[in-house]
């Protein structure tokens, strides 16, 4: 193999496992951002989208569309029903909410594993062949997931940006008590960012599948990314989840194909170790403000 | 328009504001007056619904409105600019301003209410792309009234909206109030520290001293009391 060849690869495997990063760190921020919740069970939202997906599209030969649509769906409804139950109790008690989240996490785990066993099941891939380009190849099955994850985070910056439901988000969490006075119900905001923070999970799981296998266990290591990818870019900055979440798979992908998979974790922890030295509000973040 | 009848609101054992009555007839400038910690902002609060009254009755348009949520407050024509002016400081001036329009959907309506406070203030225009909470303290102020108005209230509080601004400042907000007032015919309450502006404002003044009204009447009147003077105004 030509080093041309390895590096492109190494490239596209850094983008697509950065922008799945991206996913998630956006939803775990958006949730902290406003109901000052931080969500270890984030990574199990993702879990159970990449699951129905495979059951779905793999297992049960349901067209792409309505795989898609309905593993996310369901998830979102998921989350809906969790945020009702267990997290709208922790709403701005940070501690509290991070250890209920936890327990959150390992109740989806198990519950998994009770329904759907512990072996990993692969989903065939969603499209086939290589896009060629100057004499290197890049997969599609790759390209697809990166250019899935670009259109949701563009998306997910018009509604946050540029809609009466985006601004109500930003006011409430900047505000909340001000937000109120403006006429938007906080009862609605919560729960509505919080389950479009669990159907950002979802998608990255369902974008997942056909390239990774899925278990009850894959939730994890995504959820610890989307923590780090955070701290790296600045708690509440989109922005700094996409340096943040692009930074770290690249990091892991050159690592992983030049040196080792372990020198790569390390190299992670490095990095947030001199952002947080070194710019403790994050890349992008904003410092805390003055009371 | 508002009248509040006897009203008590608690901080869990501390008592702010007792058994307060007040009115705001259809178009007036009211003024609250006192020092600070004598109950104003609680006051603003019990009437936007941001606090629960434990006793007494506040009717809008001779409708009771103690149940009615705050975020359903404002559509029943109630706007607030709070004390210390609380813009979301991470969102453009022009975004400030959308998310006061929150409960007015209609945009053609929105766009012409948009412009007129361009018209109040118009340093706002340049400064619409720019963070609010780069903004100097007396473009924050114009920015929290603003946020007001794009509610297109019938009443609105103003909580301090003089405090920590320049005079020359204070004068401009000040002559924006009475205009807001005059052309819209807007009823108004306004909460001051600097009494000699709230009393010159004002149609009707109340006094409040440790939770209770102590003095109310017409403005004129109450710059004229030796005690108020004494007590408020220094002289
Ligand atoms: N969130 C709160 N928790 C507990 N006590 C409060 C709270 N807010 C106000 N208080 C108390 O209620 C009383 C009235 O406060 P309030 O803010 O209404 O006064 P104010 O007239 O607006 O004063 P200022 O001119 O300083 O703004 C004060 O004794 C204050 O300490
Ligand atoms: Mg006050």
């Amino acid at each position: 193999m030509s080093m041309d060849f390895i590096l492109a690869q190494t490239v596209v495997n850094g983008l697509m496992v950065g922008m799945i990063y991206v996913l998630m760190a956006i939803g775990f921020t958006m949730v902290f951002g406003i109901m000052r919740i931080v969500n270890f069970a984030h990574g199990e939202f993702y879990m159970i989208g990449a699951f129905l997906f495979a059951i779905l599209y793999g297992s049960n030969g349901m067209p792409f569309a309505v795989s898609v649509l309905l593993a996310i769906g369901a998830t979102a409804l998921l989350g809906l029903l969790m945020e009702r139950v267990v997290f709208r109790r922790f709403r701005g008690n940070e501690l509290n909410g991070m250890i209920a989240s936890v327990g959150v996490a390992l109740i989806l785990q198990n519950s998994a594993l009770l329904l759907w066993g512990s072996s990993a099941r692969t989903v065939p891939p969603v499209v086939s062949g290589v896009l060629s380009v100057g004499g290197i190849v890049f997969p599609w099955s790759r390209l697809v997931v990166i250019i899935g994850a670009i259109v949701a985070v563009v998306s997910l910056n018009l509604l946050i940006g540029h809609t009466r439901i985006g601004r109500a988000m930003r006011a409430v969490a900047q505000d909340s008590e001000i937000a109120q006075v403006q006429g938007i119900r906080v009862d609605v905001i919560f729960p509505a960012a919080f389950v479009l923070g669990v159907s950002l999970a979802a998608f990255a799981g369902v974008l997942m599948a056909p390239v990774l296998s899925v278990s009850p266990f894959i939730g994890l290591a995504p959820t610890l990314k989307a923590f780090v990818i955070v701290v790296i870019g600045g708690l509440g900055s989109v922005p700094g989840a996409v340096v943040g979440g692009l930074l770290i798979g690249l990091i892991e992908s050159f690592a992983g194909t030049f040196v080792s998979a372990s020198l790569s974790e390390i190299l992670q922890f490095l990095v947030v170790i001199g952002v947080v030295l070194l710019r403790p509000q994050g890349l992008l973040g904003r410092k805390e403000r003055e009371a | 328009m508002l009248e509040v009848r006897g009203i008590s609101v608690a901080y869990g054992a501390l008592s702010a504001v007792r058994n307060l009555s007040m009115t705001v007839a259809d178009g007036a400038i009211v003024s609250l007056i006192g020092s600070n910690g004598a109950g104003k902002t609680t006051t603003m609060k019990a009437i936007i619904g941001l606090k629960a009254v434990s006793s007494g009755e506040i009717y809008l348009d001779g409708e009771r409105v103690e149940g009615v949520p705050a975020s359903q407050r404002v559509g029943r024509g109630i706007a607030l600019s709070p004390e210390g002016r609380r813009v979301f400081p991470q969102m453009s001036v022009l975004d400030n301003l959308l998310v006061g329009a929150y409960s007015q959907r209609d945009a053609a309506q929105q766009r012409k209410t948009l412009d007129q406070i361009y018209g109040y203030f118009p340093r706002l225009v340049e400064r619409r792309s720019q963070m609010a909470g780069s903004l100097s303290g007396g473009e924050q102020q114009m920015v929290a009234i603003g946020r007001a108005l794009m509610a297109r209230p019938r009443l609105l509080l103003l909580d301090e909206p003089s405090l920590g601004l320049a005079p020359i400042i204070v004068d401009e907000i000040a002559r924006i109030i009475v205009e807001i007032n005059r052309d819209i015919g807007m009823s108004i309450i306004l909460v001051e520290q600097n009494a000699k502006l709230a009393l010159n404002l004002c149609n009707e003044a109340f006094v409040l001293e440790t939770g209770a009204v102590a003095l109310s009447g017409k403005g004129k009147e109450l710059l004229a009391s030796d005690y108020v003077r004494r007590a408020y105004l220094g002289i």
